[in-house]
């Protein structure tokens, strides 16, 4: 291949800023629309032809937002946390456990249980909600915040990915640590997963954020009890009650981004590292 | 955000490592307490599944031939009568509409990133910047997006219809004429994806060699060749994972459909996950067993497209 | 069952994960609360004597500024019986969440006290043989509802017997931007009354601006399946047989009839000729159009005109009129539509019910009905409460609000205006929905549509009159 020169000419330049200066200007105008919306008087945005910019800015929309009793946002943010943090739990304990077994213990039927755990990853979710929840209200557990995790709690892809990582283990060091008579907890708690960071880090962001994000199972949950609204529920439970003022519904909104847009914006490089562990490898 | 199910995707790079099992032999330790604490070990994570996923397939195949009293508990078998209710051209309509919408999200969900990412590798000024920004939407959760877009289109208050009646266009019925709503809600899953798929495709770029990148960028259709022919193979990885879980979100989707349309304009978006939530807990429906038959519709689907992608794409798909 | 041996499972995994790591909480689940006595007899206020104070559970559904309204109710319920009983109220999203929250708790044995239902769940919470009838109660009391408005409690009387508290009732109303009348050289004292009226009306309201875009439609409204029951009322016509499932249980919802065919003809030939939006059964989009001036006309109910005239407020001002009729010659009313509270008598002891009667009685009463009806827009189900000075002072302040109660009082109570009652009532209304998006939004021949919809709710009807045995 002959090289050419190294810095594009002065007109594909000139392109590329246009191109990306356009999708720009589409694609962050609702995000715009989010953030700003909720400083206008909530008369502004109900206007032929809208007010978008000019005028008096206030915060009262989002004091408002805050502070309204219906749909309070202070416990959706905890049931949130509590979510993402629990099935992120789970996910690793069973997952290391369960990955150790299949690896480095003379387990029966080691091979056939590997595939049941791989056969769960392409069961959709959706397809067997429905025996769930009505497990789950049998067990008379829907007014605890428990009834939100208690499905999520295992994960056959983080076991998949896990067993992937311990393989890769050095034997020797495993070696060495049975010669230094090391049982099989210390060996895992103090040698092996330290050593498996990468992978427990995916497994961490994947599930943290999966159940941040779930949207059908506490639709279902948060539906006979609102005090378990987690914020994906608590915007759509707002829409229906702030549906009169945009400019509230879009603070409120804002306030129930603020997390993920910190995330985006400045744990960019570390979510990119934790997404794609195991694609870069 | 738009982070797909964890159950059912995985990052590329991973099937096409599998080594033999590392068996540790250690002579003297008693095999029974081995196999023992093996069992210990196994038993939260198999419960877990056991309980939640793969036992409620059984009961999902027993719900779906029953039939429900007025607090929605199964009583009576139907027998079939739930199956047959699939066959109808009604549910035909339902499964078109998510094959559908699974295209429009997915062909744009991966080409825009791409069509985003690629100049993105530039070493010019402010593409970090640019990076930043056009990862935005990731933060959006389904129905955070939902509603902002609600709020962008909703005929009294859209700025979207007032900045296209300046320049002389009447803006259609976005989510109420039949003919726009699939469009439109496939379009706001569009702009959710996005985020995420930029930062997927851009990790990928970001291993590609800098002089293959200027060689593919470089002036128009050679260069678009380049581009398609030397640089899309060596991100096949990325791509692949970026269509996997831009499918799978799309296939999974009910948050865009329930918010915007519920399923309108007359059923013009209802899709096979909606169906299910429809039936089961939306508008007092409480019709568990139809609902469970329709979920195992979406079981095969899912297996089916699992199989397409893994037994299909990734042979073409060259992992480094 | 089944779900035993999930649940043997489950605890089994518990224990071992706790075994395994000592890192697990404890899951303990609450088994249901326990019951007695025959669910519909209504206990005597002396059971409420020296047993302390009774707590109880209400749910509702009531959202923003009237949500708060109730809270204020339910403190002043809770100061007046200090020690005796107390009130919790639990907000449970919407109607239909609320409904379906109770079937769950049907269930799973852990019901409230007071359930406030909607007027389409009447059907479901007598099927349910979870209540207690109100009427019971007034018996028991040696009272009766004459001061409730007799088309209000019409809806909830089934063989002349009360069966819950209506609460917060609205009816629907024809709005005008009245602002735009006058604009348009129309007289808003004077609104239209039937359909060929409102298209009338419309031609002369809708603006368009200098590229042919309209900027204002003469008319817009929400596809709302409650909108074509209230059509439906004011032709005196029943919604569905058996004397509108009042005589016996209802087997068809009466949809494709020819008023209801010229209905759809007309809204479709209104949108065709743009004259009014497309817009889908969503009635929050549709107010949003109405208050930011893009539709000059709409309906909707009694309750949203606090919220309109305050989104409106300093853009332009809003009249009323009577919801229009199909025909000049319909003579029939509007139902009262909203909801009502129930006493719920299953697994409830007699304090319990007791308890959650006197919240019901004292939510009914004048004064709260007053400040309810002020703080809300809802009407009013007491008739002495429309003659507090309270409520003479908001209703003079607001004159849009006369209409509504000329409406009511110039509505004959009929098993029509009675509105329709229906075990499948939430799904018929749906059904009715699909009907006029297909007709109006896809094109589709509104007589095909409407009939396609009343074929469809067949088998629901069946299955829901089958599985209550009756």
């Amino acid at each position: 291949m002959s090289r050419r020169a190294t810095r594009p000419g002065v007109a594909p330049t000139v392109l590329t800023y246009l191109w990306l200066a356009v999708a720009a200007v589409v694609l962050l105008f609702p995000v715009l629309l989010t953030v700003l919306g909720g400083f206008l008087p909530s008369n502004a945005l109900l206007h032929q032809p809208p007010q978008l910019f000019g005028g008096h800015w206030t915060v009262r929309n989002y004091l408002d937002a805050w502070r309204q009793p219906v749909v309070p946002l202070a416990p959706a943010f905890l049931n949130s946390l509590f979510v993402g943090l629990t099935i992120m739990v789970g996910h690793l304990v069973t997952s290391c456990l369960a990955a150790y077994a299949l690896v480095f213990l003379r387990t029966p039927l080691r091979r056939p249980l590997f595939w049941v755990f791989l056969a769960t990853i392409i069961i959709p979710y959706e397809s067997i909600v429905v025996p769930n929840a009505l497990f789950i209200r049998s067990l008379g557990v829907n007014d605890n915040r428990l009834a939100l995790v208690l499905p999520f709690l295992a994960s056959g892809f983080g076991v998949f990915l896990l067993r992937q990582a311990f393989l890769q283990f050095p034997r020797e060091l495993r070696e060495a640590a049975v010669i230094d008579g090391c049982g099989h907890l210390r060996f895992l708690f103090t040698i092996l997963l330290p050593g498996s960071r990468p992978a427990l880090t995916a497994i961490a962001v994947w599930s943290f954020l999966q159940g941040w994000n779930m949207y059908f199972w506490p639709l279902i949950i948060s539906s006979s009890n609102n005090s378990l609204n987690t914020l994906q529920t608590a915007v759509f439970a707002l829409k229906d009650n702030e549906g009169g003022s945009p400019a509230v519904l879009l603070a409120g909104i804002t306030i129930t981004l603020v997390p993920t847009l910190l995330l985006v914006i400045f744990g960019q490089r570390w979510l990119v590292r934790g997404f794609t562990a195991g694609a870069v490898k | 955000m738009t982070a797909p199910t964890l159950t059912s995707a995985k990052p590329p790079g991973l099937a096409s490592t599998n080594k033999t099992d590392v068996r540790p032999a250690r002579p003297g330790a008693p095999r029974l307490r081995e196999a023992a604490l093996a069992l210990l070990f196994l038993v939260p994570g198999l419960a877990g599944l056991g309980v939640f996923v793969i036992f409620p397939l059984f009961q999902a195949v027993y719900l779906s031939t029953r039939g429900n009293d007025i607090l929605g508990n199964p009583t009576r078998s139907v027998g079939l009568r739930h199956f047959e209710e699939l066959f109808t051209p009604a549910f035909g309509h339902v499964l078109w509409q998510t094959a559908v919408f699974t295209v429009l999200v997915v062909v744009p969900g991966v080409l825009l990133p791409l069509a985003i990412a690629a100049p993105l590798t530039q070493r010019l000024p402010g593409m970090r910047i640019f990076r930043t920004a056009f990862a935005l939407p990731f933060a959006y959760s389904v129905s955070a997006a939902s509603v902002v877009w609600l709020i962008m289109l909703n005929p009294g208050v859209s700025p979207v219809n007032w900045l296209l009646g300046l320049v002389g266009i009447e803006a259609p019925g976005w989510t109420t004429d039949p003919s726009w709503a699939m469009f439109t809600v496939a379009g706001v899953t569009v702009w959710m994806v996005s985020g995420f798929n930029l930062l997927v495709l851009s990790a990928g770029l970001a291993g590609v060699d800098e002089e293959v990148l200027e060689a593919a960028r470089l002036d128009g259709a050679a260069g678009l060749r380049q581009f398609v022919s030397i640089v899309l193979p060596m991100i096949s990885p990325s791509l692949f994972f970026a269509v996997v879980t831009t499918t799978l979100t799309a296939l999974q989707a009910l948050g865009q459909v329930q918010i915007m349309t519920d399923g309108g304009p007359n059923g013009h978006t209802r899709t096979l996950v909606y169906s299910i939530f429809d039936n089961a807990f939306h508008n007092n429906n409480s019709n568990f067993g139809l609902a469970s038959a329709q979920g195992l519709v979406l079981l095969v689907v899912g297996v089916l497209i699992a199989a397409i992608q893994f037994g299909v794409l990734e042979r073409r798909v060259h992992y480094r | 069952m089944r779900t035993t041996l999930r649940r043997t499972v489950l605890g089994l995994s518990l224990a071992a994960l706790a075994a395994t790591t000592a890192a697990c909480g404890s899951a303990t689940a609450n088994s249901g609360g326990s019951g007695s006595g025959a669910t519909d007899a209504a206990p005597a206020a002396s059971v409420l004597d020296g047993k302390g104070e009774v707590s109880i559970d209400f749910w509702h559904a009531m959202t923003g500024k009237n949500g708060e309204a109730l809270q204020n109710l339910a403190d002043q319920f809770n100061a007046k019986n200090k020690g005796r009983i107390k009130v919790n109220l639990q907000f449970k999203n919407t109607y239909d969440d609320t409904l379906s929250a109770y079937k769950a708790a049907l269930n799973s044995g852990q019901a409230p006290d007071v359930v406030q239902v909607y007027d389409i769940g009447t059907r479901f919470m007598i099927d349910s043989k979870s209540i207690v009838p109100v009427q019971s109660f007034l018996d028991t009391d040696k009272t009766n509802a004459a001061d409730i408005q007799p088309n209000i409690a019409g809806y909830y009387s089934v063989d002349n017997k009360l069966y819950s508290m209506p609460f917060n009732t609205s009816m629907p109303l024809l709005y005008l931007n009245k602002t735009a009348f006058e604009k348009a050289g129309l007289d808003p004292a004077h609104p239209p009354k039937t359909l060929d009226e409102i298209t009338d009306a419309a031609r002369k309201l809708t603006v368009k601006d200098a590229s042919g875009t309209v900027t204002q439609y003469g008319f817009g409204a929400a596809l709302y399946g409650w909108f074509l029951e209230q059509w439906t009322a004011v032709g005196n016509q029943e919604y569905c047989d058996q004397g509108n499932g009042r005589d016996a249980r209802g087997t068809t919802v009466k949809l494709a009839t020819d008023d209801h065919v010229k209905l759809l003809q007309w809204w479709k030939k209104l949108v065709d000729e743009g004259l009014a939006p497309k817009l889908d059964s969503n009635t929050t989009t549709a107010d949003n159009t109405f208050t930011s001036g893009k539709v000059a006309m709409t309906l909707e109910s009694t309750g949203s005109l606090s919220g309109f005239l305050k989104s409106a407020e300093g853009k332009f001002e809003i009249a009323t009129g009577n919801y229009p009729k199909i025909n000049a010659s319909d003579n029939g009313g509007p139902i009262i539509g909203g909801a009502s509270l129930w006493v719920v008598g299953k697994g409830k002891d007699d304090q319990h019910k007791r308890a959650a009667w006197e919240f019901v009685k004292f939510l009914s009463e004048k004064d709260s009905q007053a400040t309810w009806h002020t703080s809300t827009g809802y009407f009013p189900i007491s008739k002495s409460a429309l003659d507090t000075d309270v409520d003479k002072q908001w209703v003079a302040q607001r004159p849009q609000f006369q209409t509504a109660i000329t409406q009511l009082q110039g509505t004959a109570l009929t098993k029509a205006t009675q509105g329709c009652l229906l075990g499948a009532m939430p799904q018929a209304r749906k059904a009715a929905e699909q009907a006029m998006q297909a007709a109006v939004l896809s094109g589709t021949d509104p007589k095909t549509a409407l009939q396609q919809q009343e074929q469809a709710m067949a088998g629901p009807i069946k299955d829901y009159n089958a599985s209550v045995g009756g």
